[in-house]
């Protein structure tokens, strides 16, 4: 799997990374159940902090994505369904990056959100 | 950097300069020489059949005439050195000066256990014999690994080949860093290892007890083998097994000169899954089919299979060629 990060870029170096996973699983570079490299390992690769990479680990793993299991690493999470799952959650974050961009408060869009979702 | 180069021609052994054949002979010449001036000089102090085989215990269970003896070291000398001159390597001189300094060391070494004796039958040959021939061929491996610099090195400048125009690159932001990582696993390398585990751990109970240790022993780096990460970045290709960040393959940024990704064939290649050596090239094969083939800096090649590799070949171009901009 491919990561890649600019650390002149406004966004979070840890959001960078969480965006590489979301990306290779989403275009099928990366499988379910696929093991990631490991926090430190990717840390000094990219030869940024290893928080950094923590940081992007936990919100994959606060959106479902992967399972992080003490001393076993990051673990793509098997089933058929997680390249979908990766595919509606990039979707959603360009959707709320436009919404801040069209200045929607953060009550504007979940009202909206709720309405879409009928 | 320019843009399009020939393929570096492949080199073996057999297009070796003559100065390489000349310093790859010239150990076995010199064991050989002084293996016949020993005898020559001791002929009269030597019995007439020699002590030539020994038991662990170092007591003599073998004897060969004299004349029987300077043949057979002689051509058993003269053959080695025939062979290694045919198929010899710039990086290999130093095997020729170990081959020759070990069997060398211990026909002369036997020559002065034989000395002075009446009875070939209370001669002794010390372990500490081999030991000695093992110090003295480790000295002329190293005396041989210098001499190799006498050597010009097989290929020409290879920084100067440049990346493949035709190979894939990535487009990657100036400020952008990147890292590319993937675990990969050899069915027949684990069912192998497992096997022999299996076997190991049923032959003590039919009575091969020797077959565990021995099948533990090939099992443990089987398996190590088996399961591996590769990883690209900046510091250039790193493949190790999932198991322990040590031993670990390494070929430094610096030292590639381009990778593409292309499909391998274990057997026919390689000759077989593991970690394969071969004249031009060696390879972590763990199957065959896609596979990372990274050219280094003096034209040898490294491949590793794995999946994605095309990805993984893209992104070592576009650093190698960063890193000519520089």
């Amino acid at each position: 799997m491919l990561f890649r990060v600019d650390p002149a870029s406004s966004v979070p170096l840890g959001d960078q990374i969480a965006a590489c996973v979301r990306g290779a699983l989403a275009d099928g570079t990366a499988a379910p159940g696929e093991r990631l490299p490991a926090a430190r390992e990717l840390a000094d690769s990219l030869g940024v902090n290893v928080h950094t990479v923590l940081r992007g680990y936990q919100r994959l793993r606060e959106e479902g994505l992967i399972e992080l299991r003490r001393g076993r690493g990051a673990l793509i999470v098997p089933g058929a369904t997680a390249p979908d799952r990766a595919r509606l959650l990039s979707r959603l974050r360009e959707t709320a990056a436009e919404a801040r961009e069209l200045g929607l408060t953060e009550k504007e869009f979940l009202d909206l959100a709720r309405t879409a979702l009928g | 950097m320019n843009p399009v180069a020939p393929p570096a021609p492949l080199r073996s052994g057999l297009h070796a300069p003559l100065r390489l054949r000349i310093l790859t002979a010239l150990p076995f010449v010199l064991a050989a020489g002084t293996h016949l001036l020993l005898l020559a000089l001791w002929s009269d102090r030597l019995p007439d059949r020699l002590a030539t085989h020994f038991t662990l215990a170092g007591e003599p269970d073998g004897f060969t005439g004299r004349t029987a003896f300077a043949a057979a070291g002689t051509v058993a000398l003269l053959v080695l050195g025939a062979a290694w001159t045919l198929f010899t390597q710039r990086a290999a001189l130093w095997g020729a000066w170990l081959t020759a300094g070990l069997l060398g060391t211990l026909l002369c070494l036997l020559l002065g256990d034989n000395l002075d004796v009446t009875d070939p039958a209370a001669v002794s040959f010390p372990l500490g014999g081999l030991a000695v021939a093992a110090g003295a061929g480790a000295v002329l491996a190293l005396a041989g690994h210098a001499l190799s610099r006498l050597v010009p090195p097989e290929d020409g400048p290879a920084h100067d080949t440049g990346v493949d125009p035709e190979a894939p690159r990535l487009d990657l932001g100036s400020g952008e860093v990147a890292g590319w990582s993937r675990a990969t696993a050899s069915a027949p390398l684990t069912a192998l290892g497992l096997l022999l585990l299996a076997v190991g751990a049923v032959a003590p109970l039919l009575g091969g007890r020797l077959l565990l240790p021995l099948a533990v022993l090939l099992a443990v780096p089987g398996l190590a083998l088996a399961r591996v990460r590769v990883s690209v970045d900046r510091r250039g290709l790193t493949v190790r097994s999932t198991l322990t960040p040590r031993p670990r393959v390494h070929v430094p940024l610096a030292d590639i000169a381009g990778a593409d990704a292309r499909d391998v064939h274990a057997l026919r290649e390689f000759g077989g899954w593991g970690y394969r050596f071969r004249a031009r090239r060696t390879g972590m094969i763990l199957r065959s089919g896609e596979a990372l083939v990274v050219r280094r800096g003096d034209g040898r090649e490294f491949a590793v299979t794995v999946p994605d590799a095309r990805t993984a070949a893209a992104l070592l171009n576009t650093l190698v060629e960063r890193r000519g901009r520089l």
